[in-house]
């Protein structure tokens, strides 16, 4: 099947089976879910233990919050990057999309957790007073000390909030399932969150409207938010960093990482959720596109850039390409081009591979470590360039920072509270969009041609 | 060929320049120039392999004016030589940065990008009175149109020494009128000094030596762009004026 | 929403074929004046190489001019072709099937143009230039300096003609069957020679198939990597200091699109008032159009922001003085306030009206506005960019085209619409096969009231 979502399980061809098995699967969940969250829970009350021990350091000694702001730079580039992935689809119209949009919704929740872990790295910023160059022009127009932190936290509150509310108005048919079959204080909340949906035109109408707007903002803030944080927080603290296209890349590595950590999800769901009737090769194969596609953009972007300092070899040019490309952290820059660019490539046009639920997934493994990777080599570099003597040209290339026992766990923390709030999102949220899935059976038909049968897939305007 | 050791450049001592041009019009007759005439410099199409910049230092009571000579840096890190595409111009084994007629295409793609903009284009075919024909320096090529040409620091002038200097079994001696540029003989000031950095018993290695270390005044153009130039300026910074920055007004 | 008219194949044979079957009375007209304003501009290149590059407006500052703006203008146009063919194709948007062969066949001239924009017209000696576009002779040992940009540029350039040519033929073979069949004499001979044995058998038809899709495929690195080579020729330079961003490749990229589409969209607005196509090329195809140029061009103008704001960041004089020469200094801020009005402020806001969006008028304004605004856009980037505003006050100067830099330009643009006059008197210029595929692939479903339209999906 080239294009259309194709659930294969005949007992599901009707909109009631697919709304009864997804509720159910929702309210049945085993153990082996509960000892999960209850360990993931643990591992973040050992963040907390982290950060109360890097607190011991205070925020006036910048370098040693580089893993911190990095730990933030990569949930806020893969787990803010996945909502994309349903909302690029779905204002193309792809029907392949319909079992992988709530997945990649429900990673808005993970935005309260990244904002939580922002609010330190906002601390830890040195003030302008330092003199440094930012777009701020601090000094020329008379700014507040402050601009980058305040502009960041609003940016970033601004599209936590834009995502939860996306997912909001996609879930709510969902809710109005659920509130109609659940009774007692349930029954309360449900109604409460489907907000009298009863799914008249006029309502769906809106929805459309709504998930399109919502969509198209969230879009503009994510690459806002990337802009703003890796100017603010990465770039200006590198004196001779003036690499206009990084913002744009930081975004495009997000939409990468948002695409792997979709299909790690979707694998999780499919191997152990038992939702092998919704989620199929379809889905892997087509996100499996789009990630090999954007890693060929990943060696674009990356060269751009580095084609530019590398011939241009100004004296400050090479003193930023020492720092994060070939200098201490020359180590971490293989493992990211190798996991973010060569394996893709490589692998990815290998026909089985591609088309294969293992295959994709075990690349967007690698993807996610290689984002992580690039996300420490670039900001625990930046926050340990301390002295900017010189606006334009670092001085002295500072030696690598190796994470210590506070890192460690806060890395840990932070990452199981990230798991630990999706986990918990799927009990309220069905992870599977039931009326997505109810929707596409109306556009799907077979009809005999020829003298073979063919799928006529329709595709409203 | 001489011995690959050699390192040719030149030392310019900016606090003796008078600003007379004495040098641009020796590398003028030197060097084949065509006459640069009124309507060549309205067009902006002249061409000087050296010219003298004028700048002021210091604000208006205490202004001085400045001169600068201003010629091909001979960059061991040239931004010119990796943009043409046909190798016209590239690094030899004695440091210098050359120019080859026959190859060049024209692109200007090196003009566009010297920081120092000392490369000149031809745009006409050259053309000298009838009385001057016979002034032309036979060993230098006259350029035709459409391609590009910049100081050579006399490249003919460094074989044909040092082609007698290897058929006399002699040391090329270093300094001496033949071996320099057209413009250092031409200087009424001394302002510039030629000759060979990698020998350490030349005047312009030993000016280096001094001159680059923390006390002294030697600097090169524009650092910012990490071209390693192989001409050293000199120059004492004026107490009177440092907090003003030189301004081209 | 969809206005489909179920067409016989007879009528899309007859519709389609009648600009390379009947000779219609402007044609000669057209060809001939276009024609004229070709030659003229090849007398004046004549001109140029007997006198020398002097007789341009170019001069010591400003070493690139009108050409370059030219070359990169053309280049830009060039990736409609691909951007329409090879990515619609591959997202299977229906809506690209009788827009196809006329983008593609813009690529291939403005791909022409572009090359007799930069290497021909632009090099000083132009009689020297092939030993640059073509290897360099073995035998003197000199190789070409393949650091150079200026080799990339020409490597990628020819890849990109090749590849966009063979797509052009590949989809046009099946199509050539159908003119083969229908002519007579010595043009049956050539257009037999040309279709190369179709007879439309399944074979041949997958074969055809497999290689569209092959080639759209492969052709995409080669899309990207033209522009961002073409970018790369500024931005790898140190000093000029507009120029040594890094954001140039992709801003490129994407300015190149919205030209080029906007190319196409216009391309499309005139085959409907000369052919009367108008059952081919709809409203609706003119929407689809609109509302990508909508991304297109806001993605456009982020990278025009980024551009900008980093080049404000660095606070260096060389810098600040040639943005405030850009866009405080007369002529260059009107031209500047022109091109941000034509690139972007006028269309986008236009294009957000559904009504707009489907008027051929309105749509044909709007497209040739914005190619106006892109041409004065690559002006703005290369000609006040060599204008130094740097630390050698000798150097400072201004430009302006003279007449032969005009007349060649005009030449360039003379040689695409003399290009594509006589490709639609040879062959069709909405591929035959293509419409008679989504016809016989197109299908609707009824949704309660609705209903909604659908393809045949394998």
């Amino acid at each position: 099947m080239n294009n259309g979502a194709h659930n294969g399980h005949g007992a599901l061809m009707t909109p009631k089976a697919v709304e009864d098995d997804l509720l159910d699967k929702g309210r049945l969940r085993g153990s082996t879910f509960r000892i999960a969250v209850i360990v993931f829970a643990v591992l973040s009350v050992l963040g907390v233990v982290g950060f109360v021990i890097r607190l011991a350091d205070g925020f006036g000694n910048t370098p040693v919050w580089g893993y911190h702001a990095a730990l933030f730079a990569f949930i806020l580039t893969a787990a803010q990057g996945a909502p994309m992935v349903a909302i690029a689809p779905r204002i193309a119209n792809a029907h392949w999309r319909r079992s992988i949009s709530r997945v990649a919704e429900l990673f808005s929740l993970v935005g309260i957790v990244s904002f939580v872990i922002y609010i330190p790295v906002a601390w830890a910023l040195p003030s302008m007073e330092d003199g440094r160059r930012t777009l701020w022009f601090y000094g020329e127009l008379n700014m507040p000390a402050h601009m980058p932190e305040i502009t960041t936290t609003l940016v970033l509150l601004a599209l936590t909030v834009n995502g939860l509310w996306l997912l909001w108005v996609s879930a709510m048919p969902d809710f109005a399932m659920l509130r109609d079959r659940s009774t007692g204080k349930k029954k309360v909340w449900f109604s409460r969150l489907a907000r009298g949906w009863v799914g008249t035109s006029g309502q769906w109408n809106w929805q459309k409207h709504r998930l399109g707007i919502l969509g198209a903002f969230y879009f503009m803030m994510l690459v806002t938010a990337h802009f703003a944080f890796s100017l603010d927080f990465g770039m200006s603290l590198v004196p001779g960093w003036i690499d206009a296209l990084y913002p744009a890349t930081h975004a495009h590595n997000s939409l990468q990482a948002g695409v792997a950590i979709t299909l790690i999800t979707m694998y999780v769901l499919y191997r152990f959720g038992g939702y092998k009737d919704y989620i199929n090769l379809d889905q892997f194969w087509g996100l499996g596109k789009l990630l090999f596609s954007l890693s060929l953009l990943w060696f674009w972007f990356w060269f751009s850039s580095f084609i530019i300092f590398w011939f241009g070899a100004k004296p400050s040019e090479e003193a930023v390409l020492d720092l994060l490309f070939v200098g201490p952290y020359l180590p971490i820059f293989f493992i990211v081009f190798t996991f973010a660019f060569l394996v893709p490539l490589w692998a990815m046009i290998w026909n089985p591979l591609r088309k294969s639920v293992w295959g994709p997934v075990t690349i967007a493994c690698g993807v996610l470590i290689a984002t992580l990777f690039d996300r420490i080599r670039v900001y625990v570099a930046a926050f340990s360039v301390s002295e900017s003597t010189n606006k334009h040209l670092m001085v002295e290339i500072p030696g690598a920072v190796l994470p210590d026992v506070a890192d460690v766990l806060i890395w840990v923390g932070g990452i199981s509270a990230c798991i630990l709030i999706y986990m918990l999102g799927t009990r309220i949220i069905p992870p599977i969009n039931i009326w997505e899935q109810k929707e596409v059976l109306l556009y799907r038909i077979h009809k005999p041609f020829h003298r073979t049968e063919v799928q006529v897939l329709g595709k409203p305007e | 060929m001489a011995s690959t050791n050699t390192q040719w450049g030149m030392v310019i001592d900016v606090d003796k320049c008078i600003g007379c041009q004495g040098c641009v019009v020796a590398c003028q007759s030197e060097n084949n120039i065509p006459i640069n005439t009124e309507d060549l410099f309205n067009q902006r199409r002249a061409i000087e392999w050296i010219r003298v910049e004028r700048y002021w230092e210091g604000e208006f009571p205490d202004v001085k004016a400045r001169f600068i000579p201003i010629l091909c840096q001979h960059c061991n890190d040239a931004p010119c030589e990796p943009v043409c595409p046909v190798f016209a111009t590239y690094h030899n084994n004695e440091g210098m940065n050359v120019q080859v007629y026959n190859r060049c295409i024209g692109t200007r793609f090196c003009a566009n990008n010297c920081p120092y903009h000392v490369r000149f284009f031809n745009f006409w075919e050259p053309e000298w009175p009838e009385t001057l024909t016979n002034q032309l320096n036979p060993d230098v090529t006259v350029r035709s149109r459409g391609i590009m040409e910049k100081c050579t620091f006399c490249i003919q002038r460094i074989r044909r020494t040092s082609r007698e200097a290897a058929r006399d079994g002699e040391e090329l001696s270093d300094d001496s009128r033949e071996l320099n540029p057209a413009c250092v003989n031409a200087c009424p000031t001394d302002t510039l000094f030629f000759g060979d950095l990698n020998d350490p018993d030349s005047k312009v290695a030993k000016l280096a030596k001094e001159e680059m270390s923390d006390d002294g005044r030697g600097y090169h153009l524009m650092p910012q762009y990490g071209t390693s130039p192989n001409v050293i300026y000199l120059k004492k910074v004026d107490e009177s004026t440092k907090d003003s920055n030189g301004s081209h007004e | 929403m969809q206005e489909h008219v179920q067409l016989t194949q007879k009528q899309i044979n007859d519709d389609l074929l009648s600009s390379v079957l009947h000779t219609p009375r402007w044609w000669w007209p057209a060809v001939i004046v276009t024609g004229i304003i070709f030659l003229t501009g090849m007398g004046a290149f004549g001109y140029m190489l007997n006198q020398g590059v002097g007789v341009t407006g170019l001069n010591r500052p400003v070493f690139w001019g009108a050409y370059m703006v030219n070359f990169v203008f053309f280049i830009g146009i060039s990736h409609a072709g691909i951007m329409i063919s090879a990515i619609l194709r591959l997202t299977q948007a229906e809506w690209r099937r009788p827009v196809t062969r006329a983008a593609e066949v813009l690529t291939v001239f403005s791909l022409m143009s572009a090359l007799m924009a930069a290497p021909l017209v632009h090099v000083g000696r132009p009689w020297r230039a092939d030993l640059w576009v073509f290897p360099y002779d073995f035998a003197r040992g000199i190789w070409i300096n393949i650091r150079s940009p200026f080799i990339w540029d020409p490597s990628a350039v020819m890849t990109y003609l090749t590849a966009s040519s063979l797509f052009v033929f590949i989809a046009l073979i099946p199509d050539l069957a159908v003119i083969r069949d229908r002519a007579s004499g010595y043009t049956r001979k050539f257009y037999a020679l040309m279709a190369m044995g179709w007879r439309g058998t399944p074979r041949q038809w997958k074969l055809q198939a497999i290689a569209g899709i092959l080639l759209s495929a492969l052709v995409l690195p080669v899309f990207v990597s033209v522009h961002s080579i073409v970018s790369w020729d500024f931005a790898v330079q140190i000093a000029p200091e507009a120029w040594h961003s890094t954001i140039f490749a992709p801003y490129f990229i994407i300015g190149a699109i919205h030209s080029g589409v906007s190319a196409v969209a216009t391309l499309m607005v005139i085959m409907v008032w000369v052919w009367g196509w108008d059952k081919y090329l709809k409203p609706d195809h003119l929407d689809a159009i609109g509302r990508l140029l909508i991304i297109v061009a806001t993605t456009w103008f982020f990278f025009f922001f980024l551009e900008w704001v980093f080049a404000l960041y660095t606070l260096e004089d060389a810098e600040l003085a040639m943005r405030d020469l850009q866009v405080f200094q007369w002529p260059w801020s009107g031209l500047f306030i022109l091109f941000l009005v034509t690139a972007y402020f006028i269309p986008v806001p236009m294009w957000l009206f559904k009504s707009i969006r489907r008027s051929y008028f309105w749509m044909f304004v709007t497209t040739i506005l914005v190619n106006i605004g892109m041409w004065l856009e690559r002006f703005l980037i290369i000609v006040p960019g060599t204008m130094r505003r740097g630390e050698f006050i000798f150097d400072w100067g201004s430009y302006h085209p003279s007449i032969i830099e005009i007349l060649m330009v005009i030449m360039t643009f003379a040689w695409v619409v003399l290009g594509m006059l006589v490709f639609t008197k040879l062959f069709p210029l909405i591929p035959l096969f293509d419409i008679k595929e989504g016809m016989v692939g197109r299908d609707e479903i009824r949704i309660g009231r609705r209903i909604v339209p659908a393809s045949i999906r394998e």
